[in-house]
Parts: C-alpha cells; structure tokens; sequence
C-alpha cells in the first residue's frame, strides 16, 4: 500500500512546489471538514431553535389543557385530547411490549444455548426494527382493524406501537445484560444459586440502567411517529376521555391535519413545540442515564 | 419481604421462568412472520388481483376512479427513487464529511458537543420535519420559482437529506474511528498529509462501515412517510423534474388506505406496493447485517 510516490511531499525539500501544493490541499480539506461539522451542529440547534422561537407564544396552560375549538375545528382552542392520546398509545404499548421484550432479551443473554438460534432470533429482530414504521400500520390496519375488528381504537394503535418498541427494548435488553461482566455470572452460578435468582438479584440490578434508557428511547420513537396510528388509532376530533374501544387523537396526527389541511399555522407550531419539547426531555433524560449507567459501571 | 417471597419459590421455578421468557421471545418473534404472512394475503393471495407485475409496475397509470378503474404504481416507485436519490446524494458527502470531522478532526469537547446534537436530529419525529420543511421551503419556493403550490420532490429529498443525516454520520463516524490507530500513527509518521491517510488509508479500511452507512440511511430514506407526504405534493402524475410533484410509495400508502374498501383491487394494490417496499427494505437490512458480521469478524481475527 505504501509506495514511493506517496512519500514526495515529505522527502522533497520544504518549499517545493509539490510540498506546498499537498499542504495547502490539506488545508482546504480540513476547512472542509470543519464546515461539515458546523453545518452538523447548526441544523439541529437552528431547526429545534426556529420551532422554538415560532411556537413558544402559542404554547400556555389553556392551549395544553383545552380541546381543540373554532370553525374549521383547530384554529382555535388546545390540544389536551391529543396529549392524552399519545401518552395513552405509547402506554399500552409498553405496557405489552415490555414484559415480551424482557423476556426474550433474557432468554437470549442467559437462557438460550444455542449460538445458532440466538443469531438467528437477532437477525430477525434487527429486521423487524428496520421495517418502515408505514408498513406497520398497514399490518395494523389489516390485522388489527379489519380481521380481529377492532376497528380503529387506542387498542388497536397500542398493539402496533407495542409491535414497533419491541425490537427497540429487545435490543436494549440484549445489549445492556451481555454488558454486565461474566464474572458475576460465573460467581452466583458457582454458588448454586438458579439462573432466575442470579437474573433478579445481579444481573437486572447491574443493567437496569441501559434498559431504562431503551425504554424511554422506544416510548420517544412511538409517540412521535404518526405513520403507524393514522389508519390504527387516530381520529380527527375528540373532545378528550379515553375508551380502549374508541379512536383518540394524537400529537403527530393532529399536527399534520392542520398543516395538510391548512387550518392554523399557529396551533401548528404550538403543538409541534409540545411534541419536541416532550421528545427532548425524553431523550435527553435517556442520555444522562446512559452517562450515569456508564460511570457507575467502571 | 419478596426476598422471603422468592425464597419459597419450588425448585422447578427456574425452569418456568426459562419457559416464560421463551414464550415472550416466541411471541414477539413470530409477529414478524405474521406480519410477512399478512401482508403477502393482502396483496396477491386474496381474489382477483389480475394484473401482472409488469403492468401493475410500469404501464398502468394509477386512476383508481376511471372506468375501468386501474392501479398502477408507476409514478410512486419513480417518485421514491428521485427523492430517495436526492436526499442520499447530498447527505452521504456530508454526513462522510462528518463523520471524519469527529472522528479525526474535531477536539474532544466538540465530539461530546456534537453526539447529543445529531441524536436531537435524529430523534425529531417525521411530522414535525414535514411542518418544517412546509413552513421554511414550501413557502419560499413559491414566490422564488413561481409555482402555484411550493411542494415538490425537490423539497422533500432536501428535507429527507436532513433527515437521514444524523444516521449516516454517526454511523461513518464509528466506521472511520474503528480504523486501528496504529495504522494512522504509522502513516503521520511517514509525514503524509491528513487529506492522504483519509484518501489512502480511511476510506478503504472504514469501507465496509461506510457502505453499511449508506444502507441504513436508504432503508431509512425509503420507508420515511410522513414528511414527504407532507412535502411531495401528493400527485399521481409521473414526475418529470424535480420540481413536480410527486407520490412516493410511503406516501400513496398514507393517502389512499382510510378511503379503501377492504379486499377491492385498489386495496390489494396498495398491500402489494407495501410489500415491495418490505421487500426492498428487508433486503438492504440483510446486506447491513452481512457487511457487518464479515467486518466484525475480520476485525477480531
């Protein structure tokens, strides 16, 4: 790989034409690559601080707190039935994601033996966490809605925001226990204890942390995404209260209607604040855990 | 007290527990399967989806209302692929170029600076990108090129660009840090440039990385719904620039399927473009993996 002619610029004399040449090339190549990560840094600050900016007038208790109101419906009023429906939908489906994805992360990191299978169950979990959220809602729609009937309720938008975390919480589980240092597995098992005592007194305590983070990662990914609820879950209007057999409006649908429909520009960027604002004190609370996780770890 | 609790528990518990959590796995598992199995009844298996692929692909216009009606899906897999283009095209050079920068260039307290900043950017949900690019481009493009309405497939792939942005570059950036630091010592050392160790040394050993860096941000780009239906114009014309407006799949998807009636031929239709979406998407993620695990295992060898 290392031929001569790489060598030039080095091994001629400083202040040949070649020599200069390739430094100032590099220059120009480091600019670049500092612009590059000024750009980086200045798309999320000055996208998160124009929403900001456009949405905190918009923003108070009444807003939050109220209905939506006016002709056409939602150019005046709030968005209280929409923050409900979300964290509705993103409860249940935790709720039924969870248990299934503990289980099965600790099936694979303790209990499976066979090196095959466990590569062949995580192959098939990364797929399904690769799957468009979009195709979700179809499966949702044609499995939940129209073949078991549920026609388009919080029940049946849960179950498919539980089918989108699971991969996300498998994985998060999967990862977090195999971090955990073999040595105290050999240690408890060498007592005698059982594998399901040395999972609830060491291992779980030692990687809560990182499952912790996954599951508010997954809860942050299934309230923002409105794909998988638009045809599952979400409904136009309502006036709040909650029924597991009833549609529910949601945060990202409620948004997109009043941009795709042009009806408030305001409650637009007002609730679109709502949404990130939650959405970053979310991640944000997951990535002080995982720093936390990490330094107590070492 | 749930120490005294566990404590009884009979000596077969174990076993139980090992069983319980082989259901769950079993159960969220077999919904991948389920969902393949489902969407493949949807599409082609159910009565009557008469058309071939061909015209269902490339010759049928898609009038759902005509007499007799037809669904083809033409001028959605186009519409994909342009913005899907556009938006890969600007995002891997940049998001290359951001990778290197923190991986090679940047201080340390500007990498700590930047990781939670591209984890923001992509952590924003798909909707509020939509309303973004909406209020910030659609508008403008509207008075500088003239255009009744500003949307167009030029907005979206921009839009998207910014979107699959933070995946391509933290993922090159893990790509390009896995390099050995040795060889990049080595090659200083020999008193070469930084823009010749990137080109000589960077780029080939972070290769299989950076190739897995690019598969992730098109499944991302393909699936992504929301925010190109909001900026793609929704049209079912076949695009010719990319200032037209266009339909991605993803798109026709969210628009048509509320206003469907269950097991008609648009329905199927619209079940089999989601299913070449999966397929497609499936099959970029099979080649994630592969790259992966070669890369892996050649790096521990």
């Amino acid at each position: 790989m290392l031929d001569t002619a790489m060598l030039s610029p080095s091994a001629n004399v400083t202040g040949s034409g070649t020599y200069r040449r390739s430094v100032l090339r590099d220059r120009i190549w480091r600019a670049t690559l500092w612009f590059c990560g000024v750009i980086g840094f200045l798309l999320p600050v000055s996208i998160i601080g124009y929403l900001i900016l456009e949405g905190v007038q918009c923003v108070s208790w009444g807003f939050l707190f109220d209905y939506p109101r006016g002709t056409p419906l939602g150019t005046r009023g709030g968005i209280w039935p929409a923050v409900e429906g979300s964290l509705a939908l993103a409860s249940i489906g935790l709720l039924v994601a969870f248990p299934l994805a503990l289980g099965g992360g600790l099936y694979l990191t303790e209990y499976g033996r066979s090196h095959r299978f466990n590569r062949i169950v995580r192959f098939l979990v990364e797929c399904l966490a690769a799957v468009p959220s979009i195709i979700y809602g179809l499966f949702g729609y044609a499995f939940l809605v129209v073949f078991l009937k549920f026609g388009i309720s919080l029940i049946a938008g849960g179950l498919v925001l539980a089918l989108i975390m699971f991969p996300i919480l498998l994985i998060a589980t999967q990862e977090s226990l195999r971090s955990v240092d073999d040595a105290y597995r050999e240690m408890g098992l060498s007592l005698g204890v059982t594998r399901f005592y040395l999972v609830r007194r060491v291992l779980l305590r030692k990687a809560w942390r990182g499952i912790v983070a996954g599951i508010v990662l997954a809860v942050g990914h299934a309230v923002g995404s409105a794909a998988p609820v638009l045809f599952t879950a979400s409904i136009y209007f309502s006036k709040g209260g909650l029924g597991l057999d009833r549609p529910v409006m949601t945060l990202p649908t409620h948004l997109y209607h009043l941009v795709s429909e042009a009806i408030s520009f305001d409650q637009a960027f007002g609730t679109a604040l709502v949404l990130i604002a939650g959405l970053l004190i979310f991640n944000v609370s997951a990535m002080l855990l995982r720093r936390l996780g990490g330094g107590l770890a070492q | 007290m749930t120490r005294n609790f566990f404590a009884k528990l009979p000596y077969w518990s174990d076993e139980a527990v090992k069983a319980l959590a082989f259901l769950a796995l079993g159960i969220g598992v077999s919904f991948l399967l389920l969902m393949i199995v489902f969407v493949l009844r949807e599409s082609s298996l159910g009565p009557g989806f008469s058309m071939s692929l061909f015209d269902f692909l490339v010759m049928k216009p898609w009038a759902p209302m005509a007499t007799p009606p037809s669904h083809g899906i033409l001028h959605a897999w186009i519409s994909t692929l342009v913005i899907t283009g556009l938006s890969l095209s600007l995002a891997i050079p940049l998001g290359f170029g951001i990778g290197l920068f923190l991986s090679e260039v940047a201080p340390r307290w500007i990498q700590q600076a930047m990781q939670p900043a591209l984890e923001i950017l992509a952590g924003i949900p798909a909707v509020v990108y939509g309303f973004f690019g909406y209020v910030t481009l659609v508008r403008n493009f509207e008075t500088w090129f003239d255009m009744p309405a500003g949307e167009c497939l030029l907005i979206a792939g921009l839009i998207l660009a910014v979107m699959v942005l933070p995946f391509v570059a933290s993922t090159a950036a893990e790509a390009f840090r896995s390099v050995s630091q040795d060889l990049r010592e080595m090659a200083y050392g020999l008193g070469v440039t930084q823009l010749y160790v990137t080109r000589r040394v960077l780029l080939r050993k972070a290769l299989p990385g950076l190739f897995g860096a690019v598969a992730l941000g098109l499944a991302r780009a393909l699936g992504e719904t929301l925010a190109v239906l909001m900026l793609a114009g929704n049209s079912v014309a076949v695009p010719h620039s990319l200032l037209d407006r266009g339909q991605p799949i993803t798109a026709l998807l969210a628009t048509e399927l509320g206003e469907t009636v269950v097991h008609s031929a648009k329905y199927q239709a619209l079940f089999a473009s989601g299913l070449i979406l999966m397929i497609v998407v499936l099959g970029i993620n099979v080649m994630i993996w592969t790259l992966k695990h070669r890369f892996l295992e050649r790096s521990d060898a």
